[in-house]
């Protein structure tokens, strides 16, 4: 056997034998997932790879006794107001950034960056002390604060890739057609950064809809818990009872999922804009 | 880091136009450089607003917690100055350096390795599939990615839970463990490993995308020159590969250090991960427990002082990195 045939072979039976093991690891956890939220008897089975019947009753449990719907109002409303406020304040930034230069503006590119990495538990603690002399814990409002600051930093490192990419020429004509700044803004720059704006969304809606720390430690009441808080309560420590917690984690999980595959070309676009610049 | 750019302000070459006669277009030219000076600023503003007030004016506040004694009275806290106290107590004493240092290091560096030779892997398996298996397999790693840190640490829990999770009777039908009496969870090295299956299924496949995306940029005819000269697919990776896309490895490696460092979510969940087993703390979990539940604020702030410390040496050899790559200007 030559090493040609060798390298077939291995082609031959590698190559699907690799994508067989990447899938039963990547999408197994998310098909035991559902299928323990389907199975009528969650609570008693084994390891059973098919569930033994398929129900909504857990589904039905985490709405009438679990008041979820309450949870998946919070989050979605947090994180609507986490897309809006962090979409306009990033782009702005990042038009400045990516635009003009100006004087500190590496110092302000770096700080940007140090604040990224700044770890939540640190930020955790005295927040919790302010928001709670401030009087906004327990508040919707005082957790989108949170969650705008912390989706901030990524989002105007992302944008500023795609304004960077818009060609200057494209602003100039526009100005020398007459136009002004804010005409530029609206009928030039946005349309072309439209898609970087949708990636940057998609990330800070995702830090809030996701968020767990800042959620478990603010919302004192269960009226204003978010989703991903909310499936906590279902969780005990010795005797859990798999079913609703499966079905509250599928609810939160398979949004976050159909948005990524319908937006996955502009993520990676954005991915590469931002973090890479390959 | 010295700020290199001076632009529009003071410090650029003041060009030499020929004197205008009237006021009027003097102050004009006038009114226009204050328009190009602050307009960054005004852009900046509320961003940075925000940034000052919710995160670095914050990591300020922290730092001076750690130097106090602070207690709640009358619904509202009064702190006493001990100076450093709380570091002293957590330097000397034998959990941080015998459970939660070890913890966080061995724990990051596992999840790093892992995750960055897994993410590679399979960037270099879809780099090679078709356009169908590419997208099906693309769509699987998505699917990983969406799954938020708490639904996807309850699945690995439910997994590997005694008696009734699938590992578990798996484990006890090859009569490797009595699913009745193991508990993969109370002791931390089965704990941890539980803990580094779950980051890495969520933490791959940004490597993956990110590696794939700089994979394509290599240009085929290195490969085709390599494979002339008799190179191997393992030389072909190690000297054409990797030095071409080095930024793009350095990247992803460096970012993956600083998220895995502050890994709280999945460890704070898992049975015992909420401070009820010691023996399982990491830096963030253990700073969380003496703040919110010892109520020792002074005492959290000193651990979350010495974690941001930890990752803002990280912070910089990230820069760093960024800046050495050259060509694009920041």
């Amino acid at each position: 056997m030559t090493a040609r045939h060798r390298t077939t072979l291995a082609r031959r039976v590698g190559l699907p034998v690799a994508v067989v093991a990447l899938l039963v690891f990547t999408l197994f956890p998310v098909y035991w997932m559902v299928s323990t939220a389907l199975d009528p008897k969650a609570l008693t089975r084994g390891s059973d790879v098919l569930p033994s019947g398929l129900s909504l009753e857990h589904f039905e449990f985490v709405f009438d006794k679990g008041d979820f719907g309450t949870y998946l109002l919070n989050s979605a409303l947090v994180g609507l107001a986490t897309i809006v406020a962090a979409g306009v304040l990033s782009l702005f930034a990042a038009i400045a950034v990516a635009r003009f230069k100006f004087r500190f503006r590496t110092s302000v590119l770096i700080m940007i960056l140090i604040v990224q990495m700044v770890p939540l538990e640190a930020l955790v603690i005295p927040l919790f002390i302010q928001m709670r002399d401030y009087d906004m814990l327990n508040s919707l409002l005082g957790l989108s604060i949170v969650y705008i600051a912390l989706s901030l930093p990524f989002a105007i490192w992302t944008l500023r890739g795609f304004v960077a990419t818009v060609p200057k020429e494209v602003e100039e004509a526009a100005y020398i057609d007459g136009a002004s700044w804010p005409r530029m803004f609206w009928s030039v720059l946005l349309p072309l950064v439209a898609p970087g704006l949708v990636a940057t969304s998609i990330f800070a809606f995702i830090t809030a809809w996701n968020e767990f720390v800042f959620a478990y430690t603010f919302m004192k009441s269960s009226d204003k818990y978010t989703a991903a808080v909310g499936i906590y309560q279902f969780f005990g420590e010795n005797s859990t009872s798999w079913g609703p917690v499966m079905a509250s984690s599928t609810l939160v999980t398979v949004p976050v999922m159909i948005f990524f595959v319908i937006v996955h070309r502009k993520l990676g676009s954005g991915l590469a804009a931002g973090a890479v610049k390959g | 880091m010295k700020d290199t750019l001076v632009g529009g302000g003071s410090g650029a070459p003041v060009r030499r136009d020929p004197p205008r006669p009237d006021g009027a277009a003097e102050a004009a030219r006038r009114r226009k450089k204050l328009i190009t000076l602050t307009r960054p600023w005004l852009l900046l503003a509320p961003s940075l607003v925000v940034l000052a007030g919710l995160l670095l004016w914050p990591l300020i506040q922290v730092g001076k917690l750690s130097l106090q004694d602070y207690e709640v009275k009358f619904g509202g806290g009064v702190g006493t100055f001990t100076g450093f106290d709380h570091y002293r107590d957590l330097l000397t004493g034998d959990l941080l350096w015998q459970t939660v240092l070890p913890n966080t290091v061995f724990f990051a560096a596992a999840c790093v390795g892992l995750t960055v030779a897994l993410g590679t892997l399979v960037a270099l398996l879809l780099n090679r599939l078709g356009p169908t298996w590419r997208l099906i397999c693309s769509i699987a790693i998505l699917a990983a990615w969406a799954m938020p840190a708490v639904t996807g640490t309850y699945v690995w829990i439910w997994l590997f839970q005694p008696q009734d999770g699938m590992a578990s009777q798996i484990a006890g039908s090859l009569g490797l463990i009595d699913p009745e009496t193991t508990n993969w969870f109370t002791e931390r090295g089965p704990f941890y490993a539980i803990a580094t299956l779950n980051v890495i299924h969520h933490g791959f496949p940004f490597v993956a995308i990110t590696v794939l995306a700089g994979l394509m940029t290599i240009p085929k005819e290195l490969y085709e020159a390599g494979e002339l000269d008799g190179a191997n697919a393992w030389q072909r990776f190690w000297n054409i590969t990797v030095p071409t896309i080095k930024p793009v490895f350095l990247v992803v490696t460096i970012l993956s250090t600083i998220w895995d460092f502050k890994v709280f979510t999945q460890i704070y969940l898992m049975p015992g991960g909420d401070g009820s087993n010691p023996e399982v703390y990491n830096l963030g979990v253990y700073s969380y427990i003496e703040a919110f539940a010892k109520n020792d604020y002074g005492a959290g702030a000193a651990a979350a002082v010495l974690l941001t410390v930890l990752l803002l040496v990280i912070t910089i050899v990230y820069i760093r990195t960024l800046f050495r790559q050259g060509e694009e200007d920041l």
